[in-house]
């Protein structure tokens, strides 16, 4: 196990390196800048040209890579281009606002989601299971930014029974009650998303179990059907679960961009497409390393569970499946 | 088991309740991009702002007022702003040399450094600015003509990087006369340089060590802590894309001094969201409300709207550079295309439709009802197909199999390009489309990320046609930079490469007298040989809609002035909230 570990975090470090190398590529081939984001009249593009060259970004690409890296092996994540601002500074909070958001959706998610999908796929095609099917359409068809403006329209403009956006209000940070009055809505919407696909999992992955040969075996013996699934079926149907639980992990920390841009939450996925527009390279980057970084301990969180609930599996020899 | 049942039906039914509670639709035409004139709405009405509730009675000191953007700033350090937000911010905490008033003259205000307007010698070719006594700096340094000199000169060197090159370029020299008294000496006489007047300036007691080059990296302008001023309101604080809190400032040197003592500036997501905030109560002040949804504000009586057409003007501007067409064949060459286009498309139905009439139809680039105003020595292009298709014909070009106009060969069919996310231009285009089709011209619009559409077609001129907006940032017409062919791509701003000689030295003549009877027959000719020649189609002026809550209060003559730069905030030192 500490064998297979070990390797797998060389590999993940090496992935991680070709990423950043691809991003950087890839970021740097997008036209424009970070300094001309203005057109005004008498204004020439000349002083963009000074600017750029001021900030080192008239440099080649290889050179400017080698110069980010540097800093990157060294803990510094750089400074934004347009203000010269410590991109770690910026970053934490907006990771810390994000995980609340996105963390407090998910297990709310979960919480309904699993029970609900197993206990669906012990009473397929029955009201529950229909609504349960209805509500899983829904999540998938619905734009989550339309379903959040509705919301808010109706609980925040009309009702006033939530504020309409924002993670406080001012004057009011840190206070917990106020916190969760402004989760209510946000959590909402990403809860739909969420619910929608893992209720279709639970449901999919039971319903499978309970049709195996040994559950067939289980029931003509005689063993309550209670026992039959929280027993024997419910372990093996949790395993293909895990494994979206852990490919879902970097969601927590990327954000939403589009419900953290209506509800104005101050995360990583509204901070992504405002950069992105102004073509703030350091930024982008650091993003995209957090990113990977969750991506690639999503994936090694799930091979681990996967043993730990699956004793078929083991991992270091042949076992374990690659990143 | 049965029970059970009936509970899961009834979660169903809460379930669906939020869902089909909700009855209203709103725009979700989320549009944040920065462009030429950074905002993606129009409108204006003709109507002069009226006064808030008079009931308010006196102004009342103290409370806070939340004003809001849909972007955060770059930097507040005046020698770098270039950015609508920035400027925002920069108007509370910046006292500048002087001030506009509600008709765009320089005056030197209460709130302006200077004590006077400046003195202009007789050849016009010297400025002298004559400072205040007792201004200060919130550090308590007194603001000197060394600050001036040092700003100027800061500004005039091509290593800074400073936007404010333009303003400062004419300028031979920068004197210290004494503490209190700057003398400009202009290369040439430069009318417009009176507005480059209207302009703050930097402590050189903090910023004397920087260079040049680290100017735009170093902490003033980014930091509260080490960003100096000298306005009412002092930057205390700042949470990155988040909000700014201002603070008036107690050592403010000012004889008038702010009303309101605390001002947040809050940044969403984009204008839609700072609807709803205004809406809700969360904000009191935005600077303009989507185009689309100014009815539905407008709805909410709590809510004041300001609609008048401010200082910008939209466009097509067209290509003369033949390299950018198939064959190098320039499908703009001839004078009677252009001004069949012209009468082709429906200018006043685009205001009326669009802009909800809140704007004006324009035929030079001088905005209606100002001193340069041509008035009808401009050429104005009414609507008219079959003129279009007249003057087509007479240039040549005659329609092919598909029914689009082919000359020497050449199917007239063109790319309008405008930046993506901008809703207004998203619906122009369409008309332009539309309007060209009945004449059988074939457009395609095309709409690019604003980033690198500057990057890859505005500022090397590589493009057929687009559609954009100048933001006038002075009231003075002077527009050699955008029409003159000294100024061609890359390193000018005539992204088009429009040659004509005789504006070329029409625009030089009208800067370069400062007998204001003078340079408006000189404007008027410009108007009449532009508006023939037509390096643009001028469309119209816009304007955007701001609207401000209950709580915001102002005397009629401070309230905002939307035909002015920055004027969403005019007089705001004299505002007041209540609760």
């Amino acid at each position: 196990m500490t064998e297979y570990l070990i390797r797998r975090v060389l590999q993940s470090v090496l992935v991680i390196f070709l990423i950043t190398i691809l991003t950087f590529l890839l970021i740097h081939a997008a036209p424009g800048g970070p300094t001309q984001m203005m057109l005004s009249p008498g204004l020439s593009p000349e002083v963009f040209k000074q600017q750029a060259h001021n900030l080192g970004l008239d440099q080649p690409v290889p050179v400017q890579y080698v110069r980010w890296i540097s800093g990157l092996l060294q803990g510094d994540l750089g400074y934004t281009f347009k203000n010269h601002l410590p991109v770690a500074d910026l970053l934490w909070p907006r990771i810390g606002n994000t995980f609340i958001l996105m963390g407090a959706a998910w297990l709310l998610s979960l919480i309904i989601a699993i029970p609900w999908g197993i206990y669906n796929s012990t009473k397929v095609y029955g009201l529950s299971d229909q609504s349960a099917s209805f509500i899983s359409y829904l999540g998938f068809a619905m734009p989550t930014f339309w379903f959040g403006i509705l919301l808010q329209q109706w609980f925040s403009l009309k009702l006033r029974w939530f504020p309409l956006s924002d993670m406080h209000t001012r004057g009011k940070e840190g206070d917990i009650g106020d916190l969760f009055m402004h989760l209510v809505l946000p959590v909402t919407v990403l809860s739909l998303g969420f619910l929608a696909s893992y209720m279709k999992y639970a449901r999919a992955s039971m319903l499978e179990v309970l049709d195996q040969d040994y559950i067939r075996t289980a029931r003509a013996k005689g063993v309550k059907e209670r026992r039959v699934v929280f027993h024997h079926a419910l372990r093996n149907a949790l395993i293909p679960i895990i494994t979206i639980l852990g490919l879902d992990l970097p969601i927590l920390v990327a954000g939403a961009a589009l419900t953290e841009s209506v509800f104005n939450w101050p995360g990583m996925g509204r901070w992504f497409v405002q950069m992105a527009t102004q073509r703030e390279y350091s930024v982008l980057m650091a993003i995209t390393i957090v990113t990977a970084v969750m991506v690639v301990l999503g994936n090694l969180l799930a091979d681990i569970l996967y043993a730990i609930v699956d004793p078929r599996v083991k991992l270091g020899k042949q076992g374990g499946k690659a990143a | 088991m049965a029970k059970k049942r009936k509970w899961w039906s009834g979660l169903l039914v809460l379930s669906l309740v939020g869902v089909l509670f909700t009855g209203c639709s709103t725009n979700n035409n989320a549009t944040k991009s920065p462009n030429a004139t950074a905002e993606s709405s129009a409108s204006a009405a003709s109507e002069a702002p009226a006064a808030s509730e008079p009931a308010a009675g006196a102004p009342v000191d103290g409370g806070t007022l939340v004003m809001s953007t849909f972007s955060d700033i770059v930097n507040l350090n005046p020698l770098m702003i270039n950015d609508t937000s920035s400027g925002d911010l920069a108007e509370f905490v910046f006292a500048k040399l002087y001030n506009l008033d509600r008709e765009g003259n320089v005056k030197a205000e209460p709130w302006s450094l200077a004590a006077d307007v400046p003195e202009i010698s007789a050849d016009g070719l010297t400025y002298t600015v004559k400072l205040k006594d007792g201004i200060k700096w919130s550090d308590g340094q007194p603001v000197t003509a060394d600050d001036v000199v040092f700003t100027v000169d800061m500004a005039k060197n091509p290593e800074t990087g400073s936007p404010l090159t333009s303003l400062f370029d004419k300028v031979k020299t920068v004197e210290k006369v004494d503490d209190k008294t700057v003398k400009f000496t202009m290369k040439q006489v430069y009318a417009p340089f009176l507005y480059s007047l209207v302009q703050a300036v930097v402590p050189s007691h903090v910023l004397k060590d920087v260079k040049p080059k680290e100017m735009q990296t170093n902490p003033y302008g980014t930091d509260p802590a080490k960003t100096v001023t000298n306005g009412p309101w002092k930057w205390t604080s700042w949470k990155q894309g988040d909000s700014h809190t201002l603070d008036a400032d107690p050592n403010y040197w000012g004889e008038v001094k702010p009303h309101i003592a605390q001002l947040v500036y809050k940044i969403y997501a984009d204008q839609n969201t700072e609807v709803q905030a205004l809406l809700k109560g969360d904000t009191d002040h935005i600077s303009a409300i989507p185009v689309t949804q100014v009815e539905a504000v407008k709805a909410n009586k709590d809510i004041h709207i300001i609609q008048k057409p401010g200082a910008q003007y939209e466009y097509v501007m067209f290509n003369f550079d033949a390299k950018n067409f198939k064959d190098k064949y320039g499908l703009f060459t001839g004078q009677k295309t252009r001004q069949a286009i012209a009468h082709a498309l429906n200018r006043q139905g685009m205001v009326d439709n669009i802009l909800k009439g809140v704007g004006a139809v324009m035929n030079a680039p001088f905005l209606p009802d100002t001193w340069a105003d041509p008035g009808d020595a401009a050429v104005n292009y009414d609507y008219n197909a079959e003129t279009a298709k007249k003057l087509l014909a007479e240039d040549g070009w005659v329609a092919g199999k598909d029914g689009i106009l082919t000359k020497d060969g050449h199917r007239f069919s063109f790319e309008l390009q405008y930046n993506a996310g901008n809703s207004r231009r998203e619906q122009v285009a369409a008309v332009i489309q539309q309007n060209l089709k009945e004449v059988g011209i074939e457009v395609t619009p095309k709409a690019i990320d604003f980033a690198a559409w500057i990057d890859q077609n505005v500022t090397p001129g590589k493009f057929q046609a687009l559609l954009l907006a100048w933001s006038l940032n002075t009231p003075d017409p002077d527009s050699e930079s955008v029409f003159s062919s000294k100024y061609f791509p890359p390193a000018g701003q005539n992204s088009g490469w429009y040659k004509n000689e005789k504006l070329d030295q029409l625009w030089v003549d009208g800067y370069s007298t400062v007998d204001q009877a003078k340079r408006k027959e000189i404007y008027k000719e410009v108007g009449k040989e532009i508006s023939t020649d037509l390096p643009y189609v001028f469309l119209y002026q816009y304007g955007q809609a701001i609207g401000t809550g209950p709580r915001v209060h102002w005397a009629e003559e401070d309230a905002p002035e939307p035909s002015l730069g920055y004027g969403q905030y005019f007089h705001a030192i004299k505002w007041w909230v209540t609760d």
